[in-house]
């Protein structure tokens, strides 16, 4: 008989463990260590209700959570956006038996922010991969896996939504695989390209300079309503991208970052280096607008260039 | 609406312009003073064309009139103006509508409705074409004028052809004008402004045509070059003539007849800070002498006019944008604060005779910054695209005809 724990900190891992109960092989949840935010508050409100045994992970030592699991005699574990790395005690335990769920077709993208960089690269494709934890991050044996489409119009806000749903797809799969003894470890391939390290604030900056019109559009997806937001800088303030699409420009000897055409139909329009982009949804703390009432609110206009960075004046 | 309502009768021909929002919000003074005044059509043509002819009296006439004077009579000529712009019934797209052509910026009728008020640009094009009508008319029966990328208002011969026909100067058969613009909003604007001035019989023809292609079926005598903005850049100022001057007469007339464009190296917190800070107005005639003295001149970069436009050679770049060869300098050693020097260039322009445009004038001559142009110092960004160069180096400037044209210097 299997019984699972869930680690996470987030609402998003509601199917794992809505699937669990369902099924009778949840036996608890363990929950992050740290200062309550709402998601994490909305879960523990969920657990309450459902009567759902919540253990708390300690990030000063796993005893007491190892004695608790062995308690309720926890044989398997279902890692997912738990901001802990597991450490060595607990991997023991588990024995073998401990997956993480990693939102990217590894060893692609491996990292703390996965689809996040997915979006930025414009991929059309992803996966929630099962593997196994290991003392190395995100490198264990891959269990099994579910693709997910990427839409060209998809937002970080959508892949999170879309993710959720294909987790219970997922740990079903898992748990019949492994119910029928069929469950078979496969190691990841040492090639890969593609990492998804954390962000820096200075990932987050539009420059004109460097970014083709591609890169542009692909950030303002990846960081759509997100604290991840792409932001534009314009006469040393920082406004938010929200949305942006590719335009078709033969103009030529114009600098990138240059806004070349305003209209109530056209929108926003700025100079890439391979094209132009119109800026569709900007954010600023006034509120979101349309490229267009933007730039009249703003005073941008055609001519203007934005910056590449906020110290703008290097003289 | 106004002429929906003149066909029941002069009692309800009042102007109740159905005006874009956006216009309303900027114009607000100007509707309110028309709404208030509850002037009949033929009362507001009125007052507009008094406008028109007040300015251009003062502008030309050889006493010398106070700025108040004239910036009163400008503000007046600019209120007339919108207000019949309001009643062309722009719709928000035509009125905004604002882009990077690939010769240069085509400014939206909303931004380009207060070139009617830069008094002195108005005044020394106004000054020169009138010698320039009255020379041409000495030997001539007829004289045809082409303004190409004229705006909404044609600020530089409209309010010329109002007082010319008030003071039966010249006649509609001597004085001959065609009016283009590629913009739809400024060719709205433009016809309903000659319909106010009740000036058609002087205009030839309105055409919605891109000026750098455009090809007038008669020959021209006198070439109105207008769009240009400070520092020689931005607009498509010099593909337009560049383009135009073919057509014009054997002895045809470019007006300005002569547009020099110029550098120099000065502390930007004396040129443009210092120096005004005890004048009332911006103009050349304010300028301090010690700033003037403070500055490095390098000389003249371009010069502009029939035979320069005629003789100049494109060259083309790899990456398909075309250049004009401009001047070589040789940038000034031994001066000890060039490191703290920005570049500025601007324009002087010689309309016509002795008429012109001087630095600090308009927004069109006055000293352009340009924050790119490194003598003796190190820009503090690592990966600059900037101009970096020592004294005593010797400069090739180039003349960039793109969608935003301007200077781009090179090191020799």
């Amino acid at each position: 008989m299997q019984k699972f724990a869930v680690f996470t900190g987030s609402c998003q891992s509601l199917p794992v463990v809505q699937y669990l109960l369902q099924t009778n092989q949840l036996a608890c949840v363990v929950l992050v260590d740290g200062q309550p935010n709402p998601d994490l508050m909305q879960l523990q409100q969920w657990l309450k209700q459902q009567n759902i045994t919540t253990l708390p992970y300690s990030k000063n030592g796993d005893d007491a959570l190892l004695s608790q699991l062995d308690r309720l005699a926890v044989n398997c574990g279902v890692v997912y956006l738990f901001r802990h790395k597991i450490r060595k005690p607990l991997m023991q335990y588990f024995n073998g038996e401990l997956m993480n769920i990693h939102p990217s077709p590894l060893p692609e993208y491996r990292g703390p922010q996965p689809l996040y960089w997915q979006l930025r690269n414009g991929e059309t494709l992803t996966k929630l991969t099962m593997h196994q934890v290991t003392q190395e991050l995100d490198c264990g044996d891959i269990a099994c896996d579910v693709e997910i489409d990427i839409h060209p119009f998809d937002t970080i806000q959508c892949l999170y939504q879309k993710t959720s749903q294909a987790l219970l797809h997922l740990i079903s799969q898992y748990c019949e695989l492994k119910q029928n003894n069929q469950l078979a470890l496969c190691k990841q391939t040492t090639e890969y390209t593609k990492l998804a390290p954390a962000l820096q604030p200075s990932d987050l900056v539009v420059n004109w300079s460097t970014c083709n019109t591609s890169d542009i559009v692909n950030m303002a997806k990846a960081g759509n309503l997100d604290r991840f937001c792409a932001q534009l800088i314009f006469r040393q303030s920082t406004f938010q991208l929200l949305q942006a699409s590719k335009v078709e420009c033969v103009l030529k000897g114009i600098t990138p970052g240059t806004i070349i055409e305003l209209g109530l139909k056209s929108g926003l329009i700025v100079k890439t280096h391979d094209g132009a982009v119109k800026l569709d949804i900007l954010g600023a703390t006034q509120g979101c607008f349309d490229g267009y009432r933007f730039a009249l609110l703003f005073g941008l206009e055609p001519g203007l260039v934005f910056d590449n960075d906020v110290a703008v004046n290097s003289r | 609406m106004e002429k929906q309502q003149a066909e029941h009768g002069p009692v309800l021909d009042y102007a109740e312009p159905r005006v874009d929002e956006l216009l309303k919000h900027s114009i607000r003074t100007q509707l309110e003073s028309l709404l208030k005044a509850k002037l009949t059509t033929g009362q507001r043509q009125q007052v507009l064309q008094k406008s028109f002819t007040d300015a251009m009296t003062l502008v030309l006439s050889d006493t010398k009139i106070e700025h108040s004077t004239l910036l009163k009579a400008f503000e007046a000529m600019y209120d007339q103006a919108v207000q019949s712009m309001a009643l062309a019934q722009l719709s928000e797209e035509l009125l905004t509508k604002q882009y990077v052509s690939a010769s240069g910026l085509i400014m939206s009728p909303h931004n380009c409705k207060h070139t009617i008020k830069d008094v002195y640009r108005i005044q020394g094009y106004a000054r020169g074409l009138d010698r320039a009508i009255h020379s041409k008319l000495k030997h001539n029966d007829s004289v045809t004028i082409l303004y190409p990328a004229c705006g909404p208002f044609a600020p530089l011969l409209l309010p010329l052809l109002s007082y010319y026909k008030e003071s039966k100067k010249f006649t509609n058969k001597q004085v001959k004008v065609i009016l283009v613009d590629v913009h739809p909003g400024a060719i709205l604007a433009l016809t309903q402004l000659v319909e106010d001035l009740q000036l058609s019989e002087y205009i030839l023809r309105i055409e919605e045509a891109d000026a750098t292609e455009y090809k007038p079926s008669e020959s021209i005598d006198i070439l109105v070059l207008e769009a240009m903005q400070h520092g020689f850049t931005k607009e498509g100022q010099l593909s337009i003539a560049k383009h135009l001057v073919q057509f014009l007469t054997i002895d045809g007339l470019m007006i300005p007849q002569n547009v020099s464009v110029r550098g120099m190296m000065v502390v930007g917190e004396t040129e443009f800070n210092q120096q005004w800070k005890q004048a009332q107005y911006s103009h050349s005639l304010n300028v301090n002498n010690e700033a003037q003295q403070d500055r490095v001149e390098l000389g003249e970069i371009l010069s502009i006019n029939k035979s320069t436009l005629l003789n100049m050679q494109e060259l083309e770049l790899q990456d398909g944008v075309k250049v004009i060869p401009a001047s070589k300098i040789k940038l000034p050693s031994g001066v000890k604060d060039m490191g703290k020097r920005i570049l500025a260039i601007y324009a002087h322009i010689d309309t016509f005779a002795d008429e012109g445009v001087e630095q600090y004038d308009s927004g069109v001559t006055h000293p352009r910054p340009d924050m790119t142009f490194y003598i003796d110092a190190k820009p503090k960004d690592i990966e600059h695209t900037h101009f970096v160069a020592h004294s005593g180096d010797m400069v090739q400037f180039y003349y960039q005809l793109s969608g935003l044209p301007g200077f781009v210097p090179v090191k020799l």
